[in-house]
This record gives C-alpha cells, sequence and structure tokens, in this order.
C-alpha cells in the first residue's frame, strides 16, 4: 500500500453545549486506502466526517491534506481540497435527469451548457469505475443502487480524491452491496481514498484496509484488517463500561407472558429487516436484546408494541393475540415501550413537561373527566414524576426541549413506568445517563422483575446486558441467533453471535 | 459579518412585536403605492381610520366585516395548530353559501323563520364541511397534500357557484345579470343592533371562537391536536388516531369556514351571486397567522382587519383609492410576519 499521507486529523474535537462529540481524535488516511469508521450510533463518526466536510467547524485541532493545513469553513472549501461526501440520505432533485443532477451547483459551467462535453466526461468515470449509469434518465426512474452511483459519480466529477461514504449500504438490498464493493475498490486502485462509515462488521472486513474503531466520541483503536477478527471489532465497538454488581436471585418461572412466533418486518424504505424471528418472554424475567445496531432490534419491539405491522406470524401476550393491533390496544393490555429516539418518537419536544407526562393516561381518569382534561391534576401528576425521579426542571410549564438529554430521558422512563406495564420494552434507556440515574434506572428494572413483571432491554452495553438480564437475544441480520442464559454464556460467545454465527455453531 | 444564533427561550415580547410592525410595513408599503397614485397618503389612511373606526356606524360596519373573519380563522387556528394547512376556506365558504342559499332559494317562502334559519345554518356548514372534508380524506388515505387539493377546490368551488348563478340558480327577471332572486324575509338572519348591519351570525362568531379556545386547552381532542402538531410519529407512538382527528379537525374548520358564508348571503346580501366576498377565506389566513393561532389575540386581530376592510370599501367610494390597496397591505403584512419567523428562534448578532 501507499504509504502517502493525504488526510490527516490530529487532536480534533468537537463540543456541543451538552456534550463532546469528538474527543482527540487523531486519524491518518492514506493514499489508496479505504479507512473504515466503525461504531455504535452516536460514538461520534457523523460528526467527524461533517467537520471534514465542513459542516461543523472543530473546537481544537487541525486537519491536514497533503501536509497541509487547512480551515474547511463550507462544504464548497470541501470540495476544493477534493474531499467528497457521498451521503447516506442521497441529496438528488428527483425530476431532473442523471446530467443535470450531476452539474447542479457547479459553478464553472457558463451560461449555456455544454451537454456533449459533460456526458463524454460522465461516460469516462462510468466506465473507470463500473458506475453504469444513462445520462439522460430522471432520478426518480432509478433503483436506490443507481441513485447511490449517481451520488458517487457527482463526487468523481467534482474531482474528488478523498471520498467520505456515510453508511453507503445502509439504503441497498444486499446483493447491491457487493457490486458497491467493487466500484470501491476500482476507486482505490485509482488511487483515491476514501472513509468508510458503518456499523456492520461483515462489509468492513469484506473491503478495508484499516480500521479504526470509534466510541463515545473516542478513537478505541485503529487497526489493520489484517491484524483483527470480527469478533474483537464487536467488542472494542461496545467496550467495557463501569460494571455495577447487581445482585439478583435465580428464579425458577416458566410462565410464559410474550410469545413471539415467525414475525417478519419491512423497514421504511421495504427492506426485509426482520426475517422470521420468534422469541419469548417469561413472566417477572429481563430479556436483553443483543446485536450491532441496526441489525432489526428497534423494528422487533416496534412490532411487538404496534407501531410496525407483521404479514407473518403471531404475537401472543398474556394469552392475547395483539398481533398487528392498534398501539393503543396493546398499551391498554399492558406493554409499554420506551424508544430509542426520545425527541422524534417518545416525547412531543415543542410541548411542555406537563404534556408529555400525561401521554400515557390524559384519556383515563382521573387527569380526563367528561373528555375534559384536568390540567391542575395533570400538573400535580408531572410535579410528583418531577419529585419521584429528581429530574432537574426550571419550570415544568416550559417545553421539554429544555431539558437535558438525561432528565429528558428519566422523564420518558417514569412516565412508561409509572403505568405499571405487565411488560416494559426498554430501548437503550441509560444511554446519555450519567452513572448515578444509570444505576437508578437499572435498580428500577430489576425492582420490576421482582414484581413478577417482565422487561425487554435493548442495550449496546454488553456489562449491562449481562449483568441484570435473565436471559439474552442475539439478533443479526434481523435474525435471532440464539437466546442464551446470562449467567452461563460469556461476552465472547455473544460477540460471536453478534457476528452472525448461530448459538449451536459455537458451542 | 451578521450572523444568526439560536435562542434559548422565545421572548414573549417579540410575540406581539412581530405582528405589529409586520402591519406597520404593509401600511408603509401600502403609503408608497398611494403616494405614486398622487394622493396624500395620510389623509388616505386618517379617512380609512375614521371609516372603520370613527364612530359607531363605521365601527358597527368593521364588526359586520370583522364576523366572517372571526368565524373562518376560529376554525383555522385549530387545524393550522394540528399542522394542516387548510388554504380552502375560500371554497368552503362558497360551499356553505351555495348550500344555505339552496333552502331561501326553493323552500316555500312563508316556512317559519327560525327553522328557515337552522335549516340554512346546518346546509350552510355541511357544504363547508364536505368541501374540507374532501381533502382531509386524500391527506389520510393516499398523502395528497392538502395545500394543493384544498387550494384547487377553492376554484372547483367557484365555478360551480358561477355555473349555478349563469345557469339554473339565476334569476329570470334580473335582466340577465348573475343573481338568484332575493332571499325571503323568513332566509334573513335578524339584525342584533338597530341601524346597523351586525346579525345574529357576531354572535355565532363569537362563539366559535370560545368554542375553539376551550377545544384547544382544555379537552382530550385539543390534546391529541397539540401532539399530532409536534410529532405525527409520537402522536402515533402515543395511540392517537391522527387520521380520525384530522379529519375532525378538517370537519370543523370547513363548518366553521361554510357557517361564515351562510352568514354573509343571509345577514348582508340577501341574494346568492357570484360576488360574496369569498376572499375573506384567504384574509382569515393572515388573520389566523398574525395572531399566533391564538383564539383570544384572533378576537382583536379580525376586528383590525375587518377595520382594514371596511375602511378600505369607504376610501375607495370617497377618495377614488382602489380597494386593491387593502389587499396590498395584508399580504405585505403576511409577507413581514412570514419573514420575520426566523427572529422568534434566532437573535441577529455582528461578529467582526
Amino acid at each position: 500500500m501507499n504509504k502517502t499521507v493525504v488526510l490527516k486529523a490530529e487532536g480534533i474535537t468537537k463540543r456541543f453545549p451538552e456534550t463532546i462529540a469528538n474527543d482527540n481524535i487523531n486519524l491518518e488516511l492514506h493514499k489508496g486506502e479505504i479507512h473504515a469508521l466503525l461504531g455504535e450510533n452516536g460514538a461520534g463518526k457523523t460528526t467527524f466526517m461533517n467537520m471534514l466536510y465542513g459542516i461543523y467547524m472543530p473546537s481544537e485541532g487541525s486537519i491536514y491534506i497533503n501536509g497541509e493545513k487547512v480551515d474547511i469553513k463550507t462544504p464548497f472549501d470541501a470540495i476544493n481540497y477534493g474531499i467528497g461526501m457521498v451521503h447516506q440520505h442521497f441529496m438528488l432533485v428527483e425530476s431532473l435527469t442523471v446530467l443535470e443532477n450531476i452539474i447542479l451547483g457547479l459553478k464553472n459551467q457558463g451560461v449555456i451548457i455544454n451537454k456533449t462535453k459533460i456526458k463524454k466526461e460522465i461516460k469516462e468515470i462510468s466506465e473507470r469505475y463500473s458506475l453504469k449509469v444513462n445520462p439522460e434518465q430522471k432520478i426518480w426512474q432509478l433503483s436506490v443502487g443507481e441513485q447511490q452511483k449517481v451520488e458517487i459519480i457527482k463526487v468523481l466529477f467534482r474531482g474528488a480524491n478523498i471520498l467520505i461514504l456515510d453508511e453507503p449500504t445502509a439504503v441497498l438490498r444486499p446483493q447491491e452491496t457487493e457490486p458497491l464493493f467493487e466500484i470501491m475498490r476500482k476507486m482505490k486502485q485509482d488511487n483515491k481514498s476514501m472513509f468508510f462509515i458503518t456499523h456492520k462488521l461483515d462489509e468492513v472486513m469484506a473491503v478495508s484496509d484499516t480500521i479504526s474503531v470509534l466510541r463515545k466520541g473516542k478513537v478505541v483503536r485503529t487497526i489493520l484488517k489484517k491484524d483483527t477478527t470480527k469478533e474483537k471489532l464487536a467488542e472494542m465497538m461496545v467496550g467495557r463500561a463501569v460494571l455495577f454488581d447487581f445482585k439478583k436471585e435465580k428464579k425458577e418461572t416458566k410462565e410464559k407472558l410474550l410469545d413471539v412466533s415467525n414475525i417478519e418486518v419491512y423497514s421504511d424504505i421495504g427492506l426485509k429487516i426482520i426475517d422470521n424471528a420468534s422469541m419469548d418472554v417469561m413472566k417477572g424475567e429481563i430479556l436483553g436484546i443483543a446485536g450491532v445496531s441496526g441489525n432489526g432490534q428497534k423494528e422487533l419491539v416496534q412490532t411487538i408494541a404496534g407501531l410496525r405491522k407483521t404479514p407473518k406470524g403471531k404475537i401472543v401476550f398474556d394469552n392475547i393475540d395483539i398481533t398487528n393491533k392498534s398501539p393503543r390496544f396493546i398499551a391498554e393490555s399492558g406493554i409499554n415501550y420506551i424508544p430509542a429516539d426520545r425527541i422524534g418518537m417518545g416525547l412531543a419536544s415543542d410541548l411542555s413537561c406537563i404534556d408529555n407526562a400525561i401521554m400515557r393516561n390524559y384519556y383515563k381518569k382521573p387527569i380526563l373527566s367528561k373528555c375534559i382534561i384536568n390540567y391542575k391534576k395533570a400538573k400535580s401528576y408531572t410535579d410528583k414524576i418531577v419529585k419521584m425521579f429528581n429530574i432537574a426542571v426550571a419550570d415544568i410549564s416550559s417545553p421539554i426541549k429544555l431539558l437535558s438529554g438525561g432528565n429528558m430521558q428519566k422523564l420518558l422512563f417514569a412516565r412508561e413506568l409509572l403505568e405499571k406495564p405487565k411488560l416494559l420494552i426498554a430501548s437503550y434507556p441509560t444511554r446519555g445517563l450519567d452513572l448515578a440515574s444509570t444505576e437508578f434506572v437499572r435498580l428500577k428494572m430489576l425492582k420490576i422483575r421482582e414484581e413478577n413483571m417482565s422487561v425487554i432491554l435493548i442495550s449496546e452495553d454488553l456489562d449491562e446486558l449481562l449483568s441484570i438480564s435473565d436471559r439474552i437475544a442475539i439478533i443479526y441480520k434481523g435474525q435471532i441467533m440464539g437466546i442464551v442464559d446470562s449467567d452461563t454464556v460469556n461476552k465472547n460467545q455473544i460477540g460471536l453471535m453478534m457476528a452472525g454465527k448461530r448459538f449451536k455453531d459455537i458451542q | 459579518m451578521f450572523y444568526f444564533e439560536k435562542r434559548k427561550k422565545i421572548p414573549k415580547k417579540l410575540q406581539i412585536t412581530i405582528p405589529v410592525v409586520s402591519i406597520l410595513i404593509g401600511v408603509l408599503f401600502g403609503a408608497v403605492a398611494i403616494l405614486i397614485v398622487g394622493i396624500n397618503p395620510y389623509t388616505v389612511y386618517k379617512s380609512l381610520f375614521l371609516n372603520a373606526f370613527g364612530n359607531w356606524y363605521a365601527f358597527s360596519e368593521t364588526l359586520t366585516a370583522a364576523t366572517p373573519l372571526l368565524l373562518i380563522s376560529a376554525g383555522l387556528i385549530l387545524v393550522f395548530r394540528m399542522g394542516i394547512w387548510n388554504i380552502g376556506a375560500y371554497g368552503q365558504y362558497i360551499m356553505g353559501a351555495i348550500f344555505s342559499s339552496y333552502f331561501a332559494i326553493f323552500m316555500p317562502a312563508d316556512i317559519p323563520k327560525p327553522l328557515m334559519l337552522s335549516m340554512m345554518v346546518v346546509g350552510g356548514m355541511v357544504g363547508g364541511m364536505i368541501w374540507a372534508i374532501i381533502p382531509a380524506i386524500l391527506k389520510v388515505f393516499w398523502e395528497v397534500n392538502e395545500v394543493i387539493s384544498t387550494l384547487l377546490l377553492n376554484y372547483i368551488a367557484l365555478f360551480v357557484l358561477k355555473f349555478l348563478m349563469y345557469g339554473s340558480w339565476k334569476n329570470p327577471t334580473s335582466y340577465g345579470f348573475p343573481l338568484s332572486k332575493p332571499f325571503p324575509d323568513s332566509a334573513q338572519m335578524p339584525i342584533i343592533f338597530e341601524h346597523t348591519r351586525i346579525s345574529l351570525g357576531f354572535i355565532f362568531a363569537i362563539l366559535a371562537i370560545i368554542a375553539i379556545w376551550f377545544i384547544i386547552s382544555k379537552t382530550k381532542f385539543g390534546y391529541e391536536a397539540k401532539i399530532i402538531g409536534n410529532n405525527t410519529t409520537t402522536a402515533k407512538y402515543a395511540g392517537i388516531n391522527v387520521g380520525k382527528n384530522i379529519i375532525i379537525a378538517m370537519a370543523i374548520s370547513g363548518a366553521l369556514a361554510g357557517l361564515a358564508g351562510m352568514v354573509q348571503v343571509s345577514g348582508i346580501i340577501h341574494f346568492l351571486q357570484v360576488k360574496i366576498n369569498a376572499n375573506y377565506g384567504y384574509t382569515s389566513i393572515i388573520v389566523a397567522w398574525i395572531s399566533y393561532l391564538n383564539p383570544i389575540v384572533c378576537f382583536f386581530s379580525s376586528i383590525i382587519f375587518g377595520g382594514i376592510a371596511s375602511g378600505g370599501y369607504s376610501i375607495q367610494i370617497s377618495m377614488r383609492v382602489s380597494y386593491g390597496i387593502v389587499g396590498l397591505i395584508e399580504s405585505i403584512a403576511l409577507f413581514s410576519l412570514v419573514g420575520a419567523q426566523i427572529f422568534l428562534n434566532y437573535t441577529l448578532r455582528w461578529k467582526k
């Protein structure tokens, strides 16, 4: 491999009012190298790339391109330095042709556009990297994979030598992935350098040369692909958090509370994201779900909560068939759900803490009587929650978005918990919480268990899963790789299953 | 270089300053237009003001014009708060006028007044409601953008009205003018203040705005509307039937616009014709926005805009300044208001 450093990041730190998104990041990108950036959601991959592309400015640190210190203030600067970004959500105008999209925003085209010349250039690029597209077609006529090719041509047309590919495979069908890798390899041969952002381990092993693992805004390690394995990477990604040693006694309940059998779910863009999955939850049990994010855990629990439909299979809860029932029906049956996306789904961010606190009981007595909401009672209910859960809030009548992430999470957790669910589904309930609050939330979940209620816990923290759940289900590409007893399994085995091995194969 | 910085909190004061300044900017541009015509803007505005608020009769005309504005914007506040952009009050108003006129034109004139008016009120509300439910259903089931569907339905409503007025509903004795036969006395809304044109419709308008305030701030439906307006994903997560709520809200909004149309033909015009001031449907959008979708503020904004409208008619007659000046003031006020929204969430700062 060529050893010329084309891009160097030195001590990059990015602070936001509440968090440090990137903490002293040092990275080098070599000429003709595919450098994978691996990390969970929120690890800081995207923030870092946005700084390279001039969307954010770093709070500290410097970026060097070909050994020269640069200030990238806008995406225009980035393009001028030869940096191109292929966004996860395409930036294409659907009603325009491929050619029109490619030249959109270019300033050196003059008044009259020389289509023949541009077409020739596009053809050259297409042929060299096997990016076959017809420049005269409209974007809306193209498949997602073809649109991605247009995005790549667009970047190459602008003369980029450093490409940032932001989760390029997230939108692709499995059979479209390999052709993309082929394109990446061709670009590599042509001495282009690439940052490849992903959280899929298989892909990293398939295409990259160097891998940097990010966690909580820091580079855990940069390592050559040949020196590592999928399993080691999984462990680095998830990391070791502070270990709380929770004492919990073994239970011998064998009464099934939830039985999910053979369900199938499609993602928002129509890809099969849950593939014939089955699992069960016992009464008084905490079932952990482990898996690299994006493998279907969100869709699995949303289907149980009634927010997604399954065309196949059956979900039985407490002897009632809840398959494809409405979210209200399922909540009333005793399942409460804490979504991972608290601002986008769990909370109404512009509304007050009061409005948010009563979202689960506004239609029931005593908050509601004869179609009228008793806001006085709503207020005292909110006050109660704030006190019980120690939520730091100046004024419960002001919009909830003014609260810190941790406090929002506490309110959301409290709201769902106080409904006394038979089954609480908690997605990343401790994400963004400080240590004390984390422990508080974990103890609450254990208390639910003691009261013979159940919890489904999705977490990216293996230690959390191992210490508080009774069993752990491992999910990979929408399939359950196995459900294991948390007392007998070890992290290494979970790591293997997270990377796609079945439980029966690793014993 | 100037740059925008995000505010932590929206200052309450700005919520008053921005609409007031927006109206003033509209007035300023109106003054330029008047100057170009070669008339002294001060005398025009003075006359406009006196003709709107100068004496009891002028003010009664202002309240008369405020009546449909208040009725329509009451409904718009509800749907706008849910994030549904009903631009179709114009068409809903026309359909309300047509449906209610049917009874006045074709029912026997000797039906007792309370019965006749009740039928007309219900008919007008149903007419507006139908015209609002169509786009609501298209939106809920097929994701058709309601801005486009409501806007297009406005034209259809106008053409339906023209079709009737030049066709079968035309009064044979109107010498070819597109007018219906005059409404019988039983189909004319009672006037509540003598020697004015303030009809019973004004009471309806006040009741409507109070009802909307009550729905928004007290009821379960209002709470659900709030959540939907904030984020439909959250609403679905909370178990709210988003589609049903959208249809109900649009039905209410359409019914109120339809009622406004009924009040206009039954209380003011006393026959159906092509020109029934359906532009109130568009002005009400401005009224609702300039009130920041607050029903109590909306009561006062309706009176201000009612004043501009009635004063505008007077100056057209007395000073030969085109009524178009009113549209100019209104639209520039809305333009400034929308443009100034950025100052609610951002503050302008100066750096080097």
